[in-house]
């Protein structure tokens, strides 16, 4: 670390820029060589000290004597890889929300007529320059052979996101630009995003609202607005029966089964206390069968209206199609839009994938399932994983006689942090789901086999599994944090007739509170971002019910969740289709990294409140 | 080849149309709910089966709203010990289960377990969208992804050696494949690699749809993966036994067994010989293989099985 040449003035030095710096120095170089070696005495005496002093002992003075010091090719390396790591990270942040925010955006649709004739339409997705190959030119007309030839062999080609897949049985198609016509932008062409098989393009031929048709002409926006609302609410309340009302009726006959089950598990199919119960439950039953008949018959008089609100579309080549406006989730005429309607359809995108469940596989719909399950899983394992990490760290730190063995174990727990976390999903699997859970469920759940209740992954043991993974790091930051606080003041206390865990309670823990929230922090961050140990127990492609809801016990740890980690996964390298799944993939990431975001600040500022209470704490 | 025949017989009644969209057989019927059905369904194992499994559970409970289902899809293997451990009731498989993994269940349970062939797929071999090839033979797949040669060709290297000129003669092919917990790695090589061993330089992808991304970002690119995972930027090679007539991956060739790497899509589970299936288990089979059951298969990108197969199979396991 041997300073090589330093300017010999000291008192403006922090003022010049670093790039002066280095041209003063190269030109200045011989005239100042001996005022320097001076000078480079001096430092080298005060770089010794620092190791000593530690970096808070710095005083003012000799900060500034290092700030000077910043020729030096090492500085420069420091800053470089600073700046890199920053760039990277800066990068990757705009990469991911300018796809992420882009991707709701409504885009206008393109009518291409080919020169061979076919038509076709389509959201216009990204495009490319390409080489056509030799045979391709040789098919071409001499006109277009000539064009290509002209960019140097070059031709661009788009990618139209053509929707109709129950027509084409493709969504995206390639169009070379020698191959178009012309292209329009008709004001016609309506996108339509659908319950089912994707979007649609194309445009409104005729509407049936009951019987009553209304052709093109006649049907006017607003009426099939105010029916597409009302088919709406018809959706909503059958989901609500369906969902709501009847799952809870399907609930309690599902928990008089497993009461009966029970019953004849404990005392025998032909015992009094088994007919005893079936008599009691029979009437509950039929009761309970009654009103899910009154219900199912409420949403199949609703269905039954569905059908009869029906709008029929055309795809640009004339092929139509007939389909429920109660199946219909979001239409607009795409090149015929406002700015401000715009925003409306992108808002209410967004509102769509914070707030409702998937559809088709997960490739479209919301994500909030999957939300939920994150925020769960990673509260729960935070319940988990902070006891036991302070507690071992406190045992180790404070009453563990320093010697071989505590040595032994910290190293253990520092190699644990190491450990790859595919390794903690087996063992979470193995452990916990099979052992563990296999024998609660004999224990306390016999009536419910041989469907596993606790015997297969799910939430409890995800956020076992994820707790055992992040408490290296509680712990290492807690052993930090409380070495921190001064020796004195431990001291202090006992010396006043403080019991040892008097003093720990009142005097170390407050002050190493806010180290010890800054491990937590970093566990969180951790357990919300891993995903390959959650594939192994617990997370699923898609979770039938949310880990908490209204019924007893409310919370329910034995069921297997979403998360939305897994559901990047899934949704990137398992769906169907790819090229639509993509966009999805970055408003994903987008909000893992923003719920990551979110929960790291709640924490900050609580440690920071934490801080100013308790101003010793330096972590 | 006992899976072609038995797609030969799959063929039954159904009909390719011309213009490449999949159609239905007009026997399949629709699906009527019946009361009574209740409580839970976990499926554990394909995951080229994972997204027909979820779009089949979204339609089931639109007819049962009370049922949960949930699905997990991390490969074909991890069927048979989610079956055996009784941790779920399905288990999907994209191929079929091996001896000593009938051997392991019947061990546990003392009988074997039961099966519903409920699509077909055809495993296309995919090339990037520029890519000008015209056909393969298996013996190629086997000399560009085999380092074992079983087929008894050469080795493939470059694209060069497949016939391309131009820009393309020289340079290496970039070979796309899946995991080995999937079935699909299994199949394509027992049938394209005559058993033998891939190549170290294949790139194995976690998903299908992984693989077919790999092969639209890479221009040199080869991939297998199912057919229903195409985009726009990729290209289904048509493929032949041997040197002769090739074909395309469509559902005509898949049925007639003209398209050498059709498979059957199965779906295993736990049924007690000489005792009815339990109802709700048997309701969901019965959805797989109603009209809408088999309208999905075609929205997923796979084919839909006949009638007659469907009885078939049906009848195994005592449904009606």
């Amino acid at each position: 670390m041997k300073p090589e040449i330093v300017r010999g003035d000291s008192a403006d030095a922090s003022e010049t820029s670093a790039v002066e710096n280095e041209q003063l120095l190269s030109s200045e170089k011989g005239a100042r060589e001996a005022t320097a070696s001076e000078a480079s005495d001096h430092i080298r005496a005060k770089d010794e000290m620092l190791p000593e002093k530690g970096g808070r002992g710095v005083s003012r003075k000799s900060m500034v004597w290092d700030f000077k010091a910043r020729g030096e090719p090492f500085l420069w390396g420091l800053g470089g890889a600073l700046t890199i790591g920053i760039m990277m990270i800066v990068g990757f942040v705009v990469l991911i929300v300018y796809n992420g925010l882009l991707t709701f955006y409504p885009k206008p649709i393109e009518r291409v007529v080919l020169k061979s004739g076919a038509i076709l339409a389509g959201e216009t997705t990204r495009s490319e320059v390409f080489r056509p190959g030799p045979e391709t030119l040789k098919n071409l007309s001499p006109q277009d052979r000539k064009l290509v030839e002209d960019l140097n062999g070059y031709a661009t080609r788009n990618l139209y996101r053509t929707g109709n897949f129950d027509l084409y049985n493709d969504d995206f198609r390639w169009v070379s630009d020698y191959d178009v016509a012309e292209i329009h932008r008709p004001r016609d062409l309506i996108f339509l995003e659908r319950m089912e098989w994707g979007p649609f393009i194309g445009t409104i031929k005729s509407a049936d609202f009951n019987g009553k048709i209304v052709d093109k002409e006649s049907l006017k926006w607003d009426e099939l607005k105010l029916q597409h609302r009302q088919a709406e609410k018809r959706r909503k309340r059958v989901k609500e029966i369906e969902r709501d009302q009847l799952g809870a009726i399907n609930h309690l006959l599902e928990r008089d089964r497993l009461k009966l089950r029970k019953v004849e598990i404990k005392h025998g199919k032909q015992s009094a206390e088994y007919l005893r119960t079936l008599e009691d439950l029979k009437g509950k039953e039929d009761e309970l069968q009654s009103r899910h008949e009154e219900l199912s018959r409420e949403a199949a008089i609703l269905k039954e209206l569905d059908a009869k609100y029906t709008v029929t579309m055309a795809d640009v080549g004339g092929r139509e199609v007939n389909l429920r406006i109660s199946d219909m989730v979001r239409f607009y005429p795409a090149n015929d839009l406002s700015f401000v309607e715009k925003l409306g359809i992108y808002l209410s995108r967004w509102w769509e994938f914070l707030t409702d469940e998937p559809r088709e596989a997960n490739t479209e719909g919301g994500v909030m399932p999957a939300i939920f399950g994150t925020f769960c899983m990673t509260v729960l394992m935070s319940l988990a994983v902070a006891p036991f990490g302070v507690m071992a760290a406190l045992y180790l730190r404070e009453y563990a006689r320093q010697g071989r063995l505590v040595s032994l174990v910290r190293i253990c727990v520092n190699n644990l942090a190491g450990v790859p976390s595919i390794v903690y999903g087996v063992f979470g699997l193995g452990f916990f789901a099979y052992v563990l859970g296999g024998s609660i469920d004999q224990l306390f759940f016999p009536e419910r086999l041989p469907n596993p209740t606790f015997g297969t992954g799910g939430l409890l043991w995800a956020s076992l599994t994820l707790a055992l993974l992040t408490v290296p790091v509680v712990i290492v930051a807690t052993e930090e944090a409380l070495a921190a606080v001064p020796q004195s003041m431990r001291e202090a206390s006992l010396a006043c007739g403080a019991s040892k865990w008097q003093t720990i309670k009142n005097i170390v823990l407050p002050r190493a509170m806010p180290g010890i929230m800054t491990g937590l922090i970093l566990a969180m961050a951790r357990g919300a971002g891993e995903v390959a140990p959650l594939m192994l127990i617990g997370v699923v492609k898609m979770a039938p019910e949310l880990p908490i809801d209204q019924f007893f016990p409310y919370i329910h740890l034995e069921r297997s969740f979403m998360h939305l980690g897994f559901h990047i996964y899934d949704v990137g390298f398992q769906s169907r289709n790819s090229e639509a799944a993509k966009p999805m993939v970055f408003v994903t990431t987008l909000l893992l990294i923003f719920l990551v975001f979110l929960m790291n600040a709640a924490s900050i500022t609580l440690r920071n409140r934490l801080k100013r209470k308790f101003f010793t704490g330096h972590f | 080849m006992r899976t072609i025949l038995s797609l030969i017989l799959a063929a039954g009644l159904l009909i390719a149309s011309p213009a490449g969209a999949v159609e239905l057989d007009p026997g399949l019927q629709p699906y009527k709910a019946i009361s009574g059905v209740s409580g839970n369904l976990k499926s554990v194992g394909s995951d080229t089966l994972n997204n027909l499994l979820t779009l089949w559970s979204e339609g089931f409970r639109s007819a049962y709203p009370g049922i949960k289902i949930s699905i997990e899809g991390k490969g074909s293997s991890t069927a048979p010990p989610a079956l055996i451990e009784a941790t779920a009731q399905f288990g999907p498989m994209s191929r079929e289960m091996k001896a000593n993994e009938i051997d392991a269940f019947e061990k546990k349970f003392g009988y074997k377990p039961s099966v519903a062939r409920v699509a077909v797929d055809a495993l296309a071999v995919f090339v990037n969208k520029d890519n000008p090839i015209k056909c393969l033979t298996l013996k190629q797949l086997d000399g560009m992804f085999s380092k074992t040669l079983k087929g008894g060709g050469k080795e493939i290297r470059t694209w060069g050696d497949l016939g391309l000129t131009g820009e393309w003669a020289d340079k290496p092919i970039s070979l796309y494949g899946r995991n080995s917990a999937s079935g699909t790695y299994g199949y394509f090589k027992e049938l394209a690699l005559f058993k033998g061993d891939y190549k170290d330089s294949v790139k194995e992808q976690p998903g299908s749809s992984a693989v077919v991304q790999g092969v639209a970002s890479d221009k040199y690119a080869i991939g297998y993966s199912g057919v229903g995972y195409k985009t726009a930027d990729v290209r289904i090679v048509p493929l032949s036994v041997k040197e002769g007539k090739c074909y395309d991956a469509d559902a005509e060739n898949a049925y007639s067994g003209d398209y050498p790497l059709a498979r059957f899509l199965y779906i295993y589970f736990n049924k007690k010989p000489n005792q009815s299936l339990d109802p709700l288990m048997g309701e969901f089979i019965k959805y797989m293989y109603s009209r809408p059951g088999q309208q999905v298969v075609i929205k997923d990108g796979f084919f839909p099985v006949s009638k007659a197969l469907a009885d078939e199979d049906m009848k195994k396991v005592g449904i009606e």
